[in-house]
């Protein structure tokens, strides 16, 4: 359940941000990027962050959105762009080449954070 | 100022660890060793390889283990044994070991002379694929009792690894396992990947998997003297 970590460490870095801020502030939500490649489960990573959460003062009514990112890979042989999944076992559709490189799917990214001022 | 404020950023997460994982490889490499990440589900048999491999180790290629395990110290009392050198890392509820955890161990104790280090990971096929320690060469251990289809439905792990070794050989003829397709479905994912055979029963195998992890150490370890 590495998800608890990475749940962790984006609580941290909203807190930081907002240490950084003249004003005292919460965050309202948090974006955060998520490759399809990055054994991340985004069921368990919201379920972390909502436990979570409400041990950091400033991001007790903080909003997890996630964006997920799909796989895509370009060919070893081909340079063909595609998306990369278990139902072509990974290969390219085009040519059946492996995976030369990942064009996506590796993000894990905070991406905004929505703030508010307190009054 | 008031209403809500939004804050563009771009943060990647967990690069804690991948920085603490560099710092972890500038050790290793002042240490001269060659430090392999060994990972596999629960009981693939990554202690028993390296029992069996500490045997086949010429006496120029001292061996040492860190282990992690989330409890106990089993699998360092069984190294120990075989007059090892092992250190016991406990992952407590982490699922994995992290570059953080190895850090820490590496700036408190002394390591012995060794030139490879195995750094066996807690048997999981999903977590440790995600946190790099600092590691030289990242290792899969696929066992035949798991079944063929692993590779499809764990792909993060193969695809970022430099070696596939299919343990327990001596049960292939008791399982439905086609070691063709298991390294068709791993080629897919990771072209580069070179493969292994063995049983740590029969032996089969071991000498060639030996040959390659030596010549690995020696490979990097000359390449360092002259980087220095
Ligand atoms: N038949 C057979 N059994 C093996 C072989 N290698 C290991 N085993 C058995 O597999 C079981 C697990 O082996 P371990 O070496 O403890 O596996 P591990 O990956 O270190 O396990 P964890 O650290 O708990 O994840 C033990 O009962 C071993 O005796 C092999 O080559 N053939
Ligand atoms: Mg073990
Ligand atoms: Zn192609």
């Amino acid at each position: 359940m590495h998800e608890t970590a990475i749940a962790k460490a984006i609580l941290d870095r909203i807190t930081d941000r907002l240490n950084n801020l003249h004003h005292a502030s919460n965050a309202t939500a948090v974006e955060v990027r998520v490759g399809e490649f990055r054994n991340v489960d985004p069921e368990s990573l919201s379920f972390a962050f909502d436990s979570l959460k409400k041990e950091y003062p400033t991001c007790i009514a903080c909003a997890l959105n996630l964006e997920l990112i799909e796989t895509r890979a370009l060919c070893k042989d081909g340079r063909h762009e595609y998306k990369a999944s278990a139902d072509n076992a990974y290969r390219c559709p085009n040519c059946g080449s492996a995976i030369g490189t990942l064009v996506s799917g590796k993000e894990l990214d905070i991406t905004k954070i929505v703030v508010s001022q307190n009054k | 100022m008031h209403g809500p404020t939004e804050l563009h950023i771009l943060e990647r997460l967990l690069e804690d660890n991948e920085q603490l994982a560099s710092h972890n490889q500038e050790h290793f490499d002042e240490l001269g060793l060659l430090a392999v990440n060994l990972m596999s589900a629960p009981g693939a048999g990554k202690t028993s390889l390296i029992k069996s491999t500490a045997k086949l180790m010429p006496a120029d290629c001292p061996i040492a283990v860190i282990e992690g395990d989330m409890v106990g110290e089993l699998d360092v009392e069984r190294l120990r044994e075989d007059n090892i050198p092992a250190y016991q890392i406990s992952t407590g509820r982490a699922c994995h070991l992290d570059a953080q955890m190895v850090a820490q161990l590496l700036h408190t104790t002394k390591l012995p002379d060794c030139k490879i280090l195995f750094l066996e990971n807690v048997g999981n096929l999903v977590c440790p694929a995600e946190f790099p320690l600092g590691e030289h060469l990242r290792i899969v251990l696929l066992s035949i009792t798991e079944g063929d289809d692993k590779p499809i439905k764990y792909p993060v792990i193969f695809h970022n690894c430099d070696a596939v070794i299919f343990t327990k050989s001596d049960l292939l003829p008791f399982c439905k396992f086609s070691l063709e397709k298991a390294k068709d479905a791993i080629s897919s994912l990771n072209p580069a990947v070179e493969f292994f055979v063995v049983s740590t029963i029969s032996g089969d195998g071991l000498p060639q998997w030996r040959n390659w992890i030596v010549e690995k150490a020696n490979k990097k370890i000359s390449h360092l003297h002259i980087g220095l």
